[in-house]
């Protein structure tokens, strides 16, 4: 019997043998990325609307044009090699890069290009809006951009915009150049390829895709001859792996390089540790509070302007927030024309029961409030909940998915953030700050003023509609900020607290893995590179 | 014995017909309650499904999409006909085989489920037999020393395994033995940076690394595959444990027993050739619930451990509403379920011959 047992042991031993100390590091010429993927639900450009996903088709596709994330609005020369603009500020003219291969072998020409910006108009899927809000239409597109000869597209807009905003559109993760051949040889019932294009790659970019099984991973493999120079990372890893602690766990053990959902404590634990740092993304949108105006308490400017003060800025920012946003209480984002770094308010109990009393509630009022139930979203609204109380405002705080009932206009108080990809002021303050038809009927339930049934004050929705077409900088700049103080003082539906940073831990090792403000960050700049002396590790 | 029937069959050939018809009849009976249970699952399913608040539109177009796309893809999802149309059209595409498509994956719930499954039964077969293994013998040791210390232990572990939570359990083991000790690896079915080496014909990566030869990958996904079998085995070995060691008692208090005793046959006999005899039935038919409920209960190993198994892809479909993934998944927990009872009812006819 003993000796039985001892054969046991040793088998348990002999299987766990070869491992003992054998803690596995990522490999010097590949990268782990670890996320949760679950959002990821399809790699077509033109159809996906999601941060991880536009992160994979930023690396498999090149773009007409390239926004570096330390000068986010100032347009580059990618697949387009220059461009010009007409006297009239319509027309653009792009020379196409030449000599360069889609991963099929296809060479990529301005008909390739064309008959991107083509489909993503004509299959009219969320992206879409990227073109279709500058006024091109299934019906104008053909008319508007075209390709000229193999290395010319002209794009023609229906009204003059902002030149800049039409180049930052073509940098924009939807604009990203398909291999027109190749999907139109997998195009199934006019679908432009559609149903093929889900699982696959058909672009341009350092990176090919190799494998990828929803929810669990993805891999792709440098391309050796891209036009840029072959990337050092070999081949890049994305791990499904929803759980904070899990993540933290794995990096810290050098399993992963790269940790993207992290729980505020175990991104203060790890930049304790010193082997890791925090990469702070910041990103065009906020975390906010919509009250619904067509309650009759919450559409009093009183009450709204109550709920500033309810709210524990400051406390907030040295905790749950510290990693995933920045106070700021004005619309525009911090580094956008316009921006100011005025936060008049504070967490102000007495003030927020003066201003219910002069609306009439001295004795406050009892609220269904939705909120996301994930970090940071819900301890936001714990506080706010708690904060309301003390004047008075009963809110009956409910978790859940509720956006259904946000863009049918079904709710009282709602909370979230809200993040946009274009690098200039007029994506978010069309969301936020123009809602052209208040009716139900309406239904533009893709902007947020429109969500909220708040009758943005007309003076405001015209200066934005104004900055979107004036064309000279200088003017915009001034337009901006008026807009913004405008904001500021119209006591909003949508009260906006923080700016939302995106944060991820990144091993000390990994270089050149910067955070894209317009979820475009890159794989193909990152080295890794020893450990330096001071990070602890000498005893190995 | 094989004679005799074989008298008896030749010589009673009405008899043998109408046991014929019988069988016939059970066998249809069977086949009816099986379809009706399926049914019944798939019903359920997809009406609970309904009731769930996330929005399949929504976590397929994104929260900023407008109207006019979320409208559009509402109808491409057939979420605008009555819900007794869009059961209707899914039950006929079950019937032709056809299980639709993943709004989460993009493939086919069938391809997906091909692809998952293998690391389930992976993960499911191992913790049963660790859990039989290792179950079993304790159960009867047990009962074999009841009221003694022995029998404490057993029963105090198998308490233990019967009222830890898993999820807890396997958290405590990857953080011991993971981060403090780095004795075993992480989570997944091999590191992830040995994933896409081996395409394998099976999605079981043992197997596949097997035919491939790549022993590394091979000593790789047992090396994955130990902690997380082994706590599920834990589980396993506890329910186990309980069910012989009361079987055992059970047979242990019969008549027999004290006549095999007074006959002056051996404790070991007795225990093994006599008492363990007539239990087997029984343990096959608790093995067996072990098994399927591992199958379907390894929802949060699967997440602790990362393994990218069968429950892994129901819950992630659930969360966001793919609920032709969801219904696949459960049709086919559904139909091991019935496999795994059907094949040991078979079983049985082997090992008692009462049953025959």
């Amino acid at each position: 019997m003993m000796k039985r047992k001892l054969a046991a042991l040793a088998s348990v031993a002999i299987l766990l043998a070869p491992f003992d100390g054998a803690r596995a590091k990522t490999p010097d010429d590949q990268l782990v990325i670890a996320m949760s993927m679950s959002a990821i639900r399809g790699l077509d450009p033109q159809e996906l609307n999601q941060l991880e996903a536009a992160e994979v088709v930023a690396n498999l596709y090149d773009r007409l044009i390239e926004l570096s994330p330390d000068k986010i609005s100032e347009p580059k020369p990618s697949l387009a090699e220059s461009w010009t603009v007409s006297e009239d500020g319509r027309t653009f003219t792009f020379k196409i890069r030449s000599g360069v291969q889609f991963h099929s072998g296809n060479p990529l020409t301005a008909q390739d290009v064309e008959w991107t910006l083509h489909r993503l108009v004509k299959l009219g899927l969320a992206p879409s809006t990227d073109l279709r809000q500058w006024g091109f239409s299934a019906d104008n597109v053909d008319a508007l951009i075209r390709a000229t000869d193999e290395s010319t597209l002209v794009v023609e807009t229906p009204k003059v915009w902002n030149a800049n905003l039409i180049l930052y559109s073509l940098a924009s993760f939807s604009t990203s150049i398909v291999d027109s051949k190749l999907l139109q040889r997998h195009e199934k019932d006019g679908d432009w390829g559609r149903a093929y294009l889900q699982t696959a790659d058909a672009g341009s970019g350092p990176y090919r895709l190799k494998t990828w099984r929803a929810n669990q991973l993805l891999i792709a493999d440098a391309v050796p001859t891209y036009w840029r120079g072959e990337p050092a990372m070999r081949r890049v890893f994305l791990s499904h792996m929803p759980e904070s602690a899990a993540q933290r766990l794995q990096i810290d053990a050098g399993d992963i390089d790269i940790a993207a959902r992290l729980s505020y404590t175990d991104l203060r634990g790890l930049e304790a540790g010193g082997e890791i740092t925090v990469d702070k993304t910041p990103g065009f949108g906020f975390y906010y509070l919509a009250l619904n105006q067509k309650d009759e308490v919450l559409s009093n400017p009183k009450v709204r302007e109550a709920f500033r003060y309810l709210i524990d800025y400051d406390g907030l920012s040295a905790t749950v927030m510290r990693y995933y946003g920045i106070k700021q209480q004005s619309i525009i984002p911090a580094g956008l024309p316009g921006a100011i770094s005025e936060n008049p308010y504070k967490l102000d109990i007495e003030k927020a029961k003066q201003l219910l009393a002069e609306a009439g509630y001295p004795d406050g009022f009892s609220k269904v409030y939705y909120a996301t139930p994930v970090t940071p979203e819900y301890e936001v609204a714990q506080s706010l909940q708690a904060n309301a109380a003390k004047a008075g405002i009963r809110l009956d705080l409910q978790g859940g998915d509720h956006i259904g009932k946000f863009r049918g206009r079904d709710f009282e108080l709602f909370s979230a953030r809200s993040g946009e990809r274009l690098p200039d002021p007029h994506a978010v303050l069309q969301s936020y700050a123009t809602n052209a038809d208040n009716s139900d009927k309406a239904k533009l339930s893709g902007l947020l003023a429109w969500r909220s049934a708040w009758d943005v004050p007309k003076d405001i929705q015209e200066m934005v509609t104004a900055a979107a077409h004036e064309t000279d900088q200088a003017k915009r700049v001034e337009l901006y900020e008026r807009i913004n103080r405008a904001y500021l003082a119209s006591s909003p539906a949508l009260v906006t607290s923080f700016q939302r940073t995106d944060a991820k831990a990144v091993r000390k090792e990994v270089k050149g893995y910067v955070g894209h403000p317009t979820w475009l960050t890159r794989w193909d700049t990152v080295t890794k590179s020893a450990v330096p002396e001071s990070s602890g590790s000498e005893s190995q | 014995m094989s004679m005799s029937q074989t008298t008896e069959t030749s010589t009673a050939s009405p008899a043998r017909s109408s046991r014929f018809l019988a069988g016939g009849r059970k066998v249809a009976t069977s086949f009816a309650v099986i379809l009706t249970t399926l049914f019944g699952l798939l019903v359920i399913t997809f009406v609970v499904g309904r009731l769930v608040p996330a929005d399949p539109v929504i976590s397929v177009i994104g929260d900023q999409a407008d109207q006019a796309t979320y409208d559009r893809v509402y109808k491409e999802m057939g979420l605008d006909q009555p819900l007794y149309v869009q059961f209707g059209s899914y039950l006929s595409d079950v019937v032709r085989l056809d299980l639709g498509q993943s709004t989460l994956t993009k493939q086919p719930v069938a391809s997906d489920l091909a692809r998952v499954v293998p690391a389930t039964i992976e993960l499911a077969t191992l913790a049963t037999l660790i859990g039989a293994c290792f179950g079993i013998p304790l159960g009867v040791v047990a009962a074999v020393n009841r009221g003694t210390w022995i029998d404490h232990v057993a029963r105090v572990v198998g308490l233990l395994g019967y009222s830890t939570p898993i999820f807890w359990l396997g958290t405590i083991v990857i953080l011991i033995f993971y981060a403090h000790l780095g004795l075993i690896p992480p989570g997944g079915r091999i590191y992830i940076y040995n994933e896409g080496i081996i395409d394998g014909p099976t999605d079981s990566i043992i197997v596949d690394s097997l035919i491939a030869g790549n022993f590394e990958i091979f000593w790789s996904a047992i090396h994955h595959l130990l902690a997380p079998a082994i706590i599920l085995g834990y589980a396993a070995m506890a329910y186990l444990s309980r069910m012989s060691r009361s079987f055992m008692l059970e047979q242990l208090r019969q008549e027999y027993i004290l006549t095999a005793r007074a006959k002056g046959l051996g404790k070991r006999p007795i225990i093994w050739r006599h008492a363990f005899r007539n239990i087997r039935v029984q343990l096959l038919t608790v093995v067996a619930l072990a098994y399927c409920g591992l199958l379907d209960g390894t929802v949060l190993i699967e997440t602790v451990f990362a393994w990218p198994g069968l429950g892994q892809y129901l819950t992630s479909a659930l969360f966001v509403a793919d609920m032709n993934a969801v219904l696949g998944a459960v049709l086919l927990i559904g139909m091991i379920s019935i496999a795994i009872n059907l094949l040991s009812d078979i079983v049985y006819r082997f090992i008692d011959p009462r049953t025959r």
